[in-house]
């Protein structure tokens, strides 16, 4: 049996796998087209992504604005698939993003760490950008509905849910991760049911995507029986020739053990699922990496208190400078064997996913 | 029903605590244990109830019970 379509109204991927955006720098056009090429759904992570430009120390908005707009036409000029940007609602300058990416035409915006309750606000008459919100919970599924479609006659366009396992930042209490309540399972069940009313009432699918430790063909599998409309995956993608990080990057997922999977908090104010180095390890036992705060990038951070700056440490590590910063991991990194192509990549998946699923 | 009591009875209801921790001066995340989705849902239930509209920013000022009440007489 073949995938599935996934479908956000008038969009049809005929792979029903997003690649989860990854920041800082992690996936953008290079990673984004060759998904979106295999007919998945790739996504430009939008959070600092002007890292690279000369300005970027001093003028970060207009910097980040002009990388996006960049890095979205050159995975345009090599796809012509389906294209998302994951734009984080604690960026401080997550409206202008927004605007942009509308503005440039992109298929979907995935806006997660946060609500993104003013989303819609930035839609035009003629916008074909589909809004969709990553989320932890039923709770906050029903509360998205509700208030976009109070505010704004406007129901989001599909739901990512993240389950505790995934990398990154997460959208739990940090008690929460290990309880089984929690798992990505009943979650994506809970978001299932939570929709249908919506659904029902309104006449418009809500396609519910499950991510979070999805690893896989037979994963996939799992979680579209129990009713998930596709699946988002970050940490696979990692491992893939086309990936835009440094190969020492890449070469620490396949390093990996399941011991070197850890749990940070997060200078935003989240908790975060990295891979243990020298420089956690520093700062775990209180050592400091002094740094001027230069970009004001993230609206929650706490940067007077934080022992480092979490921007640049991300940027270091997609630099493969991993002395100077970190890596963010979905806790199936330690399953990470090889560096293969996202072609290779997605009929493996197809593969195991036909033989989980006859 | 007076406005205080009507707040009261939402907050009971959104929050599901009991009727006697509901002081005017509690506040809603530090006594009352709201986390940031329990005071959307808060403000949404409040602007349908008293047919008003609340915006964010506003939204993100009404931190205790009294505020929401004092907020609802003015805007009615």
């Amino acid at each position: 049996m073949d995938f599935p379509e996934l479908r956000f109204k008038d969009l049809v991927a005929r792979v029903p796998i997003i690649q989860g955006g990854m920041g800082v720098g992690i996936s953008l056009s290079g990673l984004s087209s060759a998904v979106a090429n295999q007919g998945g759904i790739g996504v430009i992570s939008a959070a600092m992504i002007g890292m690279e430009e000369p300005d970027i120390a001093k003028n970060p908005e207009e910097a980040n604005i002009r990388a996006l707009q960049k890095e979205i036409a050159k995975a345009r000029e090599m796809t012509s698939g389906i294209l998302g940007v994951n734009i984080m609602v604690a960026l401080s300058n997550f409206a202008e993003l927004v605007k942009t990416s509308i503005r440039e035409r992109m298929d979907i915006i995935f806006a997660g760490a946060g609500l993104p309750f003013d989303l819609p606000q930035y839609q035009t008459p003629e916008s074909r950008t589909k809004l969709v919100p990553i989320i932890s919970s039923a709770r906050a599924a029903r509360v998205m509905c509700k208030k976009w479609l109070s505010r704004f006659n406007y129901l989001p366009d599909g739901f990512v849910v993240e389950g505790p396992l995934a990398g990154g930042h997460l959208g739990f209490k940090k008690e929460q991760l290990e309880n089984p309540e929690f798992k990505l399972e009943n979650l994506v069940q809970e978001v299932v049911a939570e929709v249908r009313p919506f659904e029902d009432e309104h006449g418009q699918a809500i396609p519910v995507i499950a991510a979070g430790g999805i690893y896989s063909g037979e994963d996939i599998c799992r979680f579209l029986r129990l009713g998930a409309s596709g699946v988002q995956l970050g940490t696979r993608f990692v491992a893939t020739h086309e990936c835009d990080a440094d190969m020492a990057f890449k070469q620490s997922f396949i390093d990996c053990t399941e011991e070197d999977l850890m749990i940070i908090k997060s200078p935003v104010g989240m908790p975060g699922r990295a891979m243990r180095n020298q420089f956690l390890e520093d700062v775990e036992k209180g050592g400091k990496k002094p740094f001027k705060c230069l970009y004001h990038c993230i609206v929650t951070c706490d940067y007077k208190q934080s022992p480092y700056c979490i921007a640049s440490a991300l940027a270091n590590a997609k630099k493969g400078r991993m002395h100077k910063g970190f890596v963010f991991a979905g806790q199936t990194a330690h399953r990470i064997q090889e560096i293969m192509s996202v072609k290779e990549l997605i009929e493996s998946l197809r593969q195991e996913y036909a033989q989980a699923c006859s | 029903m007076s406005v205080e009591q009507k707040v009261k009875e939402i907050v009971v209801d959104q929050l599901g605590i009991s009727a006697d921790e509901v002081k005017p001066e509690a506040k809603f995340v530090e006594d009352l244990g709201a986390d940031s989705l329990d005071l959307t849902e808060l403000i949404m239930a409040m602007e349908e109830e008293f047919d008003i509209e609340i915006d964010d920013e506003k939204a993100q000022e009404l931190l205790t019970i009294q505020a929401v009440v004092d907020f609802i007489k003015a805007n009615q």
